[in-house]
């Protein structure tokens, strides 16, 4: 028989990670070696101590609790797994005795694979060896800690196999191959004449070996040749621009786009082993995409009224919107969001000097710089969250403070306004009052930092931990570089510090998986929405703030403290590359859901519901939520006093 | 009917047939009883859960057009052993039929005749018990055609799970009014235990609901006190 007579079997099993990956004729041939199982809700399944399974179990309908029985007599509930888990991979693998009971928690409907072809296609099909590998490397993670709770086990883990689904466009297959090119003793003129016959804008000065050394463009050629009077007969070399910027073929077509958008460039030389083999424009993008971050980001620097650029922000969804769609990664995207973020700032900061100065305020009394906190002052903001910042004017004669104090408080309270035009939360009374409170000198600054670091109760540092997460994005002072070093030595003589931050940090535990439209918490209670940003993102942002302020670190962005305390060998590079991975995702996650929000006009707060996730987003999720709970138990066990 | 009966009738079908030539595969399936013991426990049963297409509801007219059955082992539905075959009836298929399992003239055009898709039945069933639903009226098919191939009817133990659900699902009915009846249809059984029953009116999606069913019912008999073999005969058995 060539086709499995019930589709609907098969089309289910196609559906289920990791049989998805098969081909077809192999999963009819497995479909073949299975049976279907019924259990009745409350039946033993696998008994912890006793033989290994013999089978490996993929749900169908219904769902199972996996326990660990404990000398106490309780059990400990691991995981509950729903349509599409699997479970009994564990002890078949291993071939030792069964670690935990699977129990029916409902009638359930049961897959089996036998042993023997099970083994086998783990051995030969990468796809199934990697799947296993790594959920038995975390199951067994799980019995270990549950098993003894103030041991952490730093080892053992996989990567989180996220390159799957994070994949999208590459450069080669956008850039335009048909190159036009010329040496670089070439004429002018002889150039011109190459791109009117090929009707391009475009054309790249290569050495003879191949590898690009500039570009002429259209522009170039009015700027430079005509409008400075240049000789038709002049070398290309001479007037070509210089600052061509190469990409790999290989390169995601989102990384295109960041490079075009950090130099302000809209061509990119594509090249391999140094020689030209394309040419890749921000057309070749917005063919595509519909839209671009480049020209979002030179529009920001050319606004000259607030209303103008209030309207920037919606432009820049969009091109979230197509990088999510291109397979943008999460730092990147992030990367992009606070460049445009910052950028904007920026302009209105001088938007608002100016206005100020019309309306015979005068200009800034002193120097001042103005400064990111939090989520901003990570690099880490998500669309349209509200921003904290603060600004820090140079330390002037008492007589003088109020005044001084005066002109910054408007001009805060100018800013607030302009930039909750632009979309970013946050004009209550409450935030006009913060306002006040965070224009102040450098030295009322660093008397508020030695405090906190001094005595300040966690409750307190619950409010002041996002100072800690401090960045220039308008520096005319350099307050940070001094302030950083006088944290530092205060936190050398004040190690308790450290532990009171982490004490004011999110101390609730991530669930411990997902049944249906449910989280399963690890109580084993039901959740119908989760604040994705408190159970995941939260600890690791903490934990990685306070591992860097141990190191004395600068970093403020997640990602790089992670990076750079696993450099110093305080966090194994397994748990660090978990940790990129997990934190990425929900990250990504994150951006995805805002972006929807916005496009559907409504907003659904910092909540998500779990019966919106995917099987492969709830996978993903779940083993994200297993890495900050092993994070959370680290710096617990190293910091706590 | 019980187990005991039921052997006693195969002998004397041994004795009448003693003489007679007949083919392997209808001299195997007279000893098909030989070795159960009345005692055996229900679960750990093997077990052929059929359903046959017809072209119409009239045992004495119409004809098979597909036969789909799956095992059923210790409880497990093995879904590597399909039966599943298109059967040429020889005649025009009703459109009243075509409407209900979809099978069209175009399907059986290229397919064997009833008789040779019944020989390769009876190898696939080999010793095992037959489950049907409603299995009075598959036998009718089934048997009929036994009986003009090998001058007998099949052997095998044949349970229905029609009898089985009202043995242990629906409370007793001394008076003959029949008000469970239609709480033992397919569909209501399916809908009873939450089952999304793939393929439905296809002989074998009917088949595979059915052993969805079976598999469920199983422990419902045990529950009720009929753990053996004999108990289910004697409940569910049908010849």
């Amino acid at each position: 028989m060539s086709d499995f007579p019930l589709p609907r079997i098969k089309d289910f099993l196609q559906s289920v990670v990791p049989f998805d990956s098969m081909e077809e004729t192999e999963l009819q041939r497995v479909v073949g070696l299975m049976d279907l199982a019924y259990f009745p809700r409350g039946e033993v399944i696998i008994q912890a101590g006793e033989d290994p399974s013999k089978n490996l179990y993929v749900i169908m309908n219904g769902s199972v609790r996996v326990t660990l029985p404990r000398q106490s007599g309780e059990e400990l509930l691991i995981d509950v797994r729903g349509e599409g888990d699997t479970f009994g991979a564990l002890s078949l693998l291993q071939g030792e005795l069964a670690l935990f009971t699977v129990t029916a928690q409902e009638d359930l409907l049961a897959f089996m694979l036998p042993d023997e072809p099970f083994r086998t296609l783990v051995r030969d099909n990468p796809v199934f060896k990697r799947h296993f590998s790594f959920s038995l490397a975390r199951n067994i993670d799980a019995v270990r800690r549950a098993a003894d709770h103030h041991t952490t086990q730093m080892t053992g883990t996989e990567t989180l196999g996220l390159d799957a689904v994070l994949t999208g466009s590459r450069v080669h297959e956008l850039m335009s191959k048909s190159l036009l090119t010329c040496l670089p003793a070439t004429p002018v003129k002889a150039a011109a004449i190459l791109m009117t016959q090929r009707k391009v804008g475009s054309i790249m000065v290569c050495e003879p070996g191949g590898r690009p050394l500039g570009i002429l463009t259209d522009t170039d050629l009015r700027v430079r040749v005509l409008a400075a009077g240049v000789a038709p007969d002049v070398a290309v070399a001479e007037v070509m621009s210089r600052s061509i910027k190469a990409i790999s073929p290989q390169a995601f077509a989102f990384e295109a786009m960041i490079e075009m958008a950090r130099h302000g460039v809209h061509h990119l030389a594509v090249t391999e082993e140094q020689r030209l083999v394309g040419v890749i424009s921000d057309h070749d993008l917005t063919m595509v995409t519909g839209s671009s971050p480049v020209g979002v980001m030179k529009e920001v620097a050319k606004v000259s009224s607030l209303e103008d650029l209030a309207g920037l922000p919606r432009r820049m969804n969009r091109v979230m919107e197509t990088l999510l769609r291109l397979g943008g990664s999460a730092e990147y995207m992030l990367d992009v969001l606070s460049e445009f973020n910052d950028r904007l700032t920026m302009r209105l900061i001088r938007l608002t000097q100016s206005a100020m100065e019309h309306k015979g305020l005068g200009p800034p009394p002193v120097q001042f710089s103005w400064l990111a906190l939090g989520s901003a002052g990570r690099r880490e903001q998500a669309l349209h969250q509200g921003q904290d910042y603060a600004v820090v004017y140079a330390n002037v004669p008492p007589d003088r403070e109020e005044v001084v104090h005066t002109w910054f408080s408007e001009f805060a309270r100018r800013m607030i306004e302009g930039l909750s035009s632009c979309g970013f939360k946050g004009t209550s009374e409450a935030v006009m009052n913060d306002a006040l409170l965070c224009c102040r000198s450098e030295a009322a600054w660093e008397e508020s930092y030695l405090a906190w670091i001094g005595g300040g109760h966690p409750q307190a540092l619950a409010m002041a931990a996002k100072y800690f997460d401090l960045r220039a994005v308008y520096a005319e002072t350099s307050f940070v570089e001094t302030i950083w070093n006088k944290i530092f030595n205060a936190i050398e003589a004040n190690r308790g510090f450290l532990d009171r931050l982490r004490m004011a940090g999110s101390q609730a535990r991530p669930p411990v998986g997902f049944l249906r439209q449910f989280a399963v918490d690890s109580d084993g209670g039901y959740l119908d929405r989760l604040n994705l940003e408190e159970v995941a993102l939260q600890p690791v942002v903490e934990a990685a703030r306070i591992m860097a302020m141990d190191q004395r670190l600068r970093q403020t962005n997640t990602l790089e403290r992670l990076g750079a305390v696993t450099r110093l060998g305080l966090l194994k590079d397994r748990m660090a590359e978990d940790l990129y991975e997990a934190f990425s995702f929900v990250t990504l996650l994150r951006i995805a859901r805002r972006l929807e929000e916005n496009l559907n006009g409504k907003d659904g707060g910092a909540y998500l519901d779990p019966a919106d996730l995917n099987r492969v987003q709830r996978k993903m999720l779940k083993e994200s939520f297993q890495v900050v709970s092993k994070l959370q138990e680290f710096t617990a066990q190293r910091y706590a006093q | 009917m019980n187990l005991w009966q039921a052997k006693l009738l195969n002998r004397a079908t041994r004795l009448r047939l003693a003489h007679r030539h007949l083919p392997d595969e209808a001299r195997a399936n007279l000893s098909v009883l030989d070795g159960l013991s009345s005692r055996a426990p229900v679960l750990a049963q093997r077990y052929v859960v059929v359903d046959l297409e017809t072209t119409g509801l009239d045992h004495t007219k119409d004809r098979v057009v597909s036969v789909g059955a799956f095992r059923v082992v210790g409880g497990h539905i093995r879904l590597g052993e399909v039966f599943s075959e298109f059967a040429n009836p020889g005649r025009g298929i009703p459109v009243e039929s075509i409407k209900v399992h979809g099978i069209t003239p175009d399907n059986i055009r290229d397919a064997r005749p009833a008789l040779e898709v019944f020989r390769d039945f009876l190898g696939f069933l080999g010793r095992d018990i037959v489950v049907a639903h409603f299995a009075r009226f598959d036998m009718f098919f089934l048997n009929r055609v036994m009986r003009a191939q090998y001058g007998m009817r099949l052997q095998n133990l044949v349970v229905d799970t029609v009898l089985m659900c009202r043995a242990a699902l629906i409370e007793p009915d001394p008076y003959g009014q029949k008000k469970g009846a239609k709480r033992c249809s397919l569909d209501a059984l399916a809908a009873r235990y939450g089952l999304e029953v793939p393929e439905r009116h296809t002989a074998l999606g009917d088949a595979m609901a059915t052993a969805l069913i079976l598999q469920r019912l199983l422990p419902e008999m045990e529950q009720a006190g009929w753990k053996t073999l004999g108990d289910l005969v004697r409940v569910a058995g049908v010849q």
